[in-house]
């Protein structure tokens, strides 16, 4: 139990449509890694880089279908780590993830699965969404939807492709 | 302590100060009021953490038809768990149940959605 912080920097978010693979690179997911683990996400911040006006439909969503192949390692500026230093490791740690080898994960698009709108307009906007104590976005195992969450860029939602930092604050037991 | 269903909400912030905003046409599409996400504005709206999925949904503060709202938890919960909790053969068991249920190792969650989970005894 510990605070961990997911961060992408200049990452291009890429839109696409719910219930279709997100672009490799192009998002960020989390999924747990046991069918027992229970993850909670804290907080979301995400700071559009875009150099003109570009309207974002960022979603924190679940994950439809879960990323095939293994997760691609994380490469610097993106990082995954604890928010406390001495922070012991976990023998089962959250999968957090940009890319996936084989297939992308698929936001699901299931009209009873909420979706949390983060929309923004890249060219300066910034988006933070903090959950109050006890209420928090929560993944359960490790199989979809409950197990995998992903920040993506939602062109069902009329979303236009572009740059931006974010971070996801989450928790897992 | 609980004091009020309020006590519950999170917080977004979306701020386009630094930013010409989201223009008028777009901003409907994306759920907010054009006089919200305008060149300039900050809006700050609580969010919703559904005791039934848990998930979190942006609150419009400009709604006016009533927020679903469950008698067995008493809070609020998302539309999307309104929708499921009137099917003819739901059960009600919050997200708060089922952690507990897959955390005890005794059950894993094998698909549905979150707000009607499917659950499998392990072993069987």
């Amino acid at each position: 139990m510990a605070k961990r912080i997911f961060t992408s920097q200049a990452l291009t978010f890429g839109a696409t449509a719910h219930g279709s693979q997100a672009t490799s690179g192009q998002y960020m997911s989390l999924t747990g890694a046991s069918a027992t683990q229970i993850t909670d996400i804290l907080e979301v911040m995400f700071s559009g880089k875009a150099t003109a006006s570009t309207v974002a439909a960022i979603d924190l969503a679940r994950q439809g279908t879960l990323g095939t192949g293994g997760a691609s390692a994380l490469a610097a500026p993106n990082s995954d780590g604890p928010a406390h230093f001495a922070t012991a490791a976990l023998a089962a740690p959250v999968v957090p993830a940009v890319a996936y080898v084989t297939n992308q994960v698929i936001p699901s698009n299931a009209a009873t699965d909420a979706k949390l709108n983060l929309a923004l307009n890249l060219f300066g906007g910034i988006v933070r969404w903090n959950a109050s104590p006890t209420q928090q976005w929560t993944m359960v195992g490790n199989t979809a939807p409950g197990g995998g969450s992903v920040l993506w860029n939602n062109s069902s939602g009329g979303g236009s492709s572009g740059l931006g930092d974010a971070h996801i604050i989450y928790e897992t037991y | 302590m609980i004091f009020s269903k309020k006590s519950h909400d999170g917080e977004v912030m979306v701020d386009h100060r630094a930013s010409p905003g989201i223009p008028a046409h777009l901003a409907a599409k994306f759920g907010y009021h054009p006089s919200q996400v305008a060149e300039g504005v900050v809006l700050e709206a609580a969010t919703l953490g559904c005791p039934h999925c848990g998930s979190h949904v942006v609150l419009n503060p400009l709604r006016t038809r009533e927020r679903a709202h469950c008698y067995q938890c008493n809070m609020y919960i998302c539309d999307g768990c309104d929708f499921i909790r009137h099917e003819p053969d739901y059960v009600h068991r919050t997200i708060t149940q089922v952690r507990e249920l897959v955390s005890s190792g005794r059950y894993v969650m094998v698909g549905g959605t979150m707000g009607r989970p499917v659950l499998r005894r392990t072993g069987e």
